[in-house]
């Protein structure tokens, strides 16, 4: 038994346009976008108590005029907290999919997505360890057109390729749009200070979580017809 | 290739549902005979002989498991069949742009 809808035609062109309308349907059907989002956005947002109860570390000071210097502060549990959290993320989203695509009878590549994922987190990390220990002067960071702590080195930068790689792996336009805008916001320093230094790095964790957040809902909602169709 | 483009066409990936087979199988890592069973709107048998053609030429690997106590087969498409999927489509869109080229008139 066959029929025409699901699969049908032998002229060229109908056998083409079928071939591709299949492999776009298994596509969608083996997204799951929004799960690795609220998992970043998750991970973004614990780290907001995390990192102010741990107190703050004093890192490279560069000279601005005479007499004066900016200095770099970090929160303490910034290169543990981070690398940590990533892995664990990336252990749970590719979990995730294991476990959805093996329910759905359809099995997703996502061992590469995570593989790379947890690489580029540890080599941003200790790039970012790097900046601040070994880095001699300002002109490496410039060199780099990232400063780590400010800009989220080791941090949001990571979630951003691993999204990208993500939109990539899913051929997903709308997953590569929403990064590049997270990217923009996580990228795109925001010089507003509170009054009480520990809470400094909230705006920064909080704009890029709330993009993650919303867009995981985003996304949950838009793939809701194809989740609850398949078990 | 020589010749009028579906003199490269191979009867064992031209046919729809093997095509259709290997098309599934190109966007996963492995696939379940029923999620092929219910996406090509097929009957176990009818897939099971398209499997068998296509495993016999060396296009897939079949690897029957349990999932609990449930036997289910998983469908692998081999480098062999990604060649052959890939050369498929090249030589339809070949053909296609040949009727189109017949189909236009002269200018």
């Amino acid at each position: 038994m066959t029929t025409d809808s699901a699969y049908s035609g032998d002229d060229p062109r109908q056998l083409l346009s079928s071939t591709r309308e299949l492999a776009q349907r298994v596509r969608k059907e083996q997204r799951a976008t929004w799960f690795p989002l609220l998992v970043f956005a998750m991970v973004t947002f614990a780290a907001i108590p995390v990192l102010r109860s741990t107190g703050r570390h004093l890192g490279p000071c560069a000279a601005t005029g005479p007499g004066l210097k900016v200095c770099t502060v970090y929160p303490n549990a910034q290169f543990v907290y981070w690398p940590i959290a990533l892995v664990l993320a990336y252990v749970a989203i590719a979990a995730f999919y294991i476990y959805r695509s093996r329910a759905r009878g359809v099995e997703t590549r996502v061992r590469p997505y995570a593989i790379a994922g947890i690489v580029i987190a540890l080599v941003l990390t200790g790039l970012a360890l790097w900046e601040v220990h070994v880095a001699p002067s300002s002109g490496v960071r410039n060199l780099m057109g990232l400063s780590g702590f400010g800009r989220g080195l080791a941090s949001e930068v990571p979630i951003g390729l691993a999204l990208l790689v993500l939109a990539w792996a899913e051929r997903n336009r709308a997953l590569l749009l929403l990064t590049i805008a997270y990217l923009a916001v996580v990228l795109f320093p925001i010089t507003f200070r509170t009054p009480i230094p520990a809470w400094n790095l909230v705006p920064q964790l909080a704009a890029g979580g709330t993009v993650l957040l919303l867009g995981g809902i985003g996304f949950a909602l838009a793939q809701r017809p194809l989740r609850s169709s398949t078990p | 290739m020589t010749g009028h483009p579906a003199n490269g066409l191979d009867d064992t990936v031209h046919q729809r549902v093997r095509l259709g087979i290997l098309t599934i199988a190109h966007e996963a890592r492995r696939v379940e005979f029923s999620y092929l069973r219910s996406n090509l709107d097929l009957t176990a048998g009818n897939l099971s002989q398209h499997l068998g053609v296509l495993e016999n030429a060396g296009l897939i690997t079949l690897e029957k498991g349990y999932a609990g106590k449930r036997a289910r087969t998983w469908v692998t498409l081999t480098k062999a069949g990604r060649a052959a999927l890939a050369e498929e489509i090249a030589n339809l869109k070949l053909l296609i742009s040949r009727v189109e080229q017949l189909e236009t008139p002269p200018g």
